[in-house]
């Protein structure tokens, strides 16, 4: 698994979740997948974990996953309905060696600029994933994706969207 | 009193006759006048929600909050005693503390170096005595104490009014339902982890209504969960059940299933616990809540709450249950910051405290699949209440929305077993009715003070 082949798993989930192509992307999460968005908080200078595990935006295995993808093939999925235009911007790639050698530790950073309907504000949002991918079968899949976003008061509306 | 924006008591008194025949002005959302006046007459004078008591466990212990524009630090006391506090620094106006939460014994203003204790005190100025000598009474430039501050349940609320009347006065009826929520368990309820917070574009009188008067809205705005088969076909689910107007504003909806058909007794919650709600609520109150499902409302202004039953899953996953409580603060006439506690009984069982914060997850909050939608919706409403036809003050047909269910048809159900007037269904508009005619009632008890004394 080399540093370009995760580059590479990285981009094309990106372009699968901006063109909402959900049920492909969910073929590149292993069935064990934890997905999970704690809670970012400002904390004192002497006390430096800023964030909160025990609350989350996401808390998420694939089976849930499964069920809010399936959820905007529905008609009425209104925050979706038309949907909304994304960009996830992934950068910052660094790469950790995993508990195996068919495993990585990737650190990356994300930026999502979101368009809504005809309104001229966009929406965003921005922080770190930090993610296990696993080779299986000579393919990657997504293990684990932690996403530790930089705000502390969301500025988004809703999360009808995958970070 | 006339004054420039439009804003008098004849005027109000026009909506109020308005919302008595079930017809809300549609500019009564977004109007800046209006939103100055509720941020005066309203949230100034009214018990604003703070935080839960399992926040601040220990001396020491403090969260930051807001009353609308106010900052406020709440923290527990030396003494055990809980205290709020403007957070901004007696000297020259600094935000104190700018963490979320946390503990501490003292509190520094980064600007000068003045130093708080936890009984709000100031204890320490740099070069205190060869600056301001000995003359300087530092007992005058204490921490100001939010004028009033009380609890319920654990909830603890703040009042900027020192004559507001008790906190238990306001909340009145409420409180039966309240005990049902928070109070049926020996050790009560506690917040997992942080709240949520994110911002929604829109009017906080638009969540609030929708939290405590609408359940109708369900069968449209959340479809898409009756398409995948995790809510019931029938249009008229959510309706079964009673909407409760009580006073002050504040209603409720305690959601049942068709005709009284058996639901897990007491929304699910495990049966080791059964007794305990015994123990702790009345016979009537116990009756009411095994039958109940789903508990929605709001406690006037912009405090609202649910209980419902959900699921994760698909159609075959078990429904669990969950207490969410969130504060709508108006930032603007059409932004809110959306604060959102979690929370459990403590003495649940770890894996039904496991199982109910999945549930809100899932459903709730700003990823909820039910509540991802609202915000949409909500966003849409007050986009769509900005324009001339919708701002016109001379109040026609096309101006004013429709909360006209029930109106003159639905008659209160006498046997109810709780307080409240209680209606035989939750498809109503009886407590947005009653939530206007308070918010109306509320801004004309301070419109004829002129603006330069309010």
């Amino acid at each position: 698994m080399t540093y370009d082949d995760i580059c590479q798993f990285l981009y094309t989930e990106a372009s699968l979740l901006d063109t909402r192509r959900y049920e492909e992307w969910l073929e590149l999460l292993d069935d064990s997948l934890s997905y999970r968005m704690p809670v970012r908080v400002t904390r004192d200078f002497d006390e430096p974990d800023d964030i909160v595990n025990d609350m989350t935006f996401f808390d998420e295995t694939k089976r849930s996953l499964t069920t809010r993808v399936q959820r905007f093939r529905t008609t009425s999925a209104w925050a979706e309905n038309p949907h909304s235009r994304t960009r996830h911007f992934v950068s910052n790639i660094v790469v950790e060696p995993g508990t195996s050698e068919d495993e990585a530790k990737v650190h990356s950073y994300f930026l999502i600029m979101r368009s809504i309907r005809d309104r001229a504000d966009v929406e965003q949002m921005f922080g770190e994933r930090i993610d296990i991918i696993r080779r299986v079968n000579n393919r990657l899949q997504l293990v684990e994706r932690t996403i530790y976003p930089d705000q502390t008061v969301l500025s988004m509306l809703n999360l009808s969207i995958f970070i | 009193m006339a004054n420039q924006a439009g804003l008098d008591t004849s005027m109000l008194e026009g909506v109020k006759d308005k919302i008595r025949r079930g017809l809300l002005p549609q500019w009564a959302f977004t109007d800046s006048e209006i939103f100055k006046a509720e941020v005066k007459s309203i949230f100034a004078k009214t018990w604003n929600f703070l935080g839960h008591e399992s926040e601040i466990e220990k001396p020491g212990d403090y969260v930051t909050r807001w009353i609308v524009h106010d900052p406020v630090l709440l923290l527990r006391d030396q003494n055990g005693q809980i205290q709020a506090y403007l957070n901004s620094c007696a000297h020259r106006g600094t935000k104190l503390c700018t963490a979320d939460f946390g503990n501490k014994k003292t509190f520094t203003c980064p600007y000068h170096g003045w130093t708080f204790n936890l009984s709000g005190d100031l204890i320490g100025i740099i070069a205190g005595n060869k600056v301001y000598g000995e003359e300087m009474d530092r007992s005058q430039w204490s921490l100001r104490k939010i004028p009033r501050v009380e609890s319920y349940q654990g909830m603890i609320f703040g009042s900027l009014d020192a004559h507001a009347e008790p906190l238990e006065t306001f909340l009145g009826d409420m409180k039966w339902y309240f005990d049902i929520m928070l109070g049926r368990s020996d050790a009560g309820m506690e917040v997992r982890g942080v709240p949520q917070k994110w911002i929604i574009n829109t009017n906080w009188k638009i969540s609030a209504d929708n939290f405590g008067g609408d359940p109708y809205h369900t069968a449209m705005s959340h479809r898409s969960t009756v398409e995948l088969g995790i809510s019931p076909k029938d249009p008229m689910y959510a309706s079964y059940g009673h909407q409760i107007v009580l006073d002050n504003g504040h209603g409720i909806n305690m959601v049942t299933a068709l005709g009284g058909a058996k639901v897990p007794p007491y929304q699910g919650l495990p049966e080791d616990m059964w007794p305990m709600f015994a123990r702790n609520l009345s016979a009537e109150q116990l009756e009411v809540f095994e039958n109940t499902m789903i508990i929605v409302g709001n406690c006037f202004p912009n405090l609202s709450f649910v209980s419902p039953m959900h699921g994760t899953g698909g159609p075959d996953e078990p429904l669990t249950s969950f207490v969410n409580f969130r504060v709508w603060r108006p930032v603007s006439p059409t932004k809110i910051e959306v604060t959102s506690w979690f929370m459990v009984d403590k003495e649940a069982p770890e894996a039904f405290k496991e199982a109910s914060y999945l549930s809100y997850i899932g459903s709730f909050g700003p990823s909820g699949t039910l509540e991802q939608d609202d915000a949409e919706i909500w966003t849409r409403v007050a986009e769509a209440s900005q324009g001339e036809m919708a701002q016109d003050k001379d109040i026609h047909y096309n101006n004013v929305l429709n909360y006209l269910m029930g109106l003159d048809r639905v008659e209160p159900d006498e046997s109810w077993p709780g307080p409240g007037v209680a209606y035989p269904t939750c498809y109503l508009d009886a407590i947005s009715r009653a939530f206007y005619e308070h918010w109306v009632d509320q801004l004309l008890a301070t419109a004829d003070i002129p603006a330069n004394v309010r």
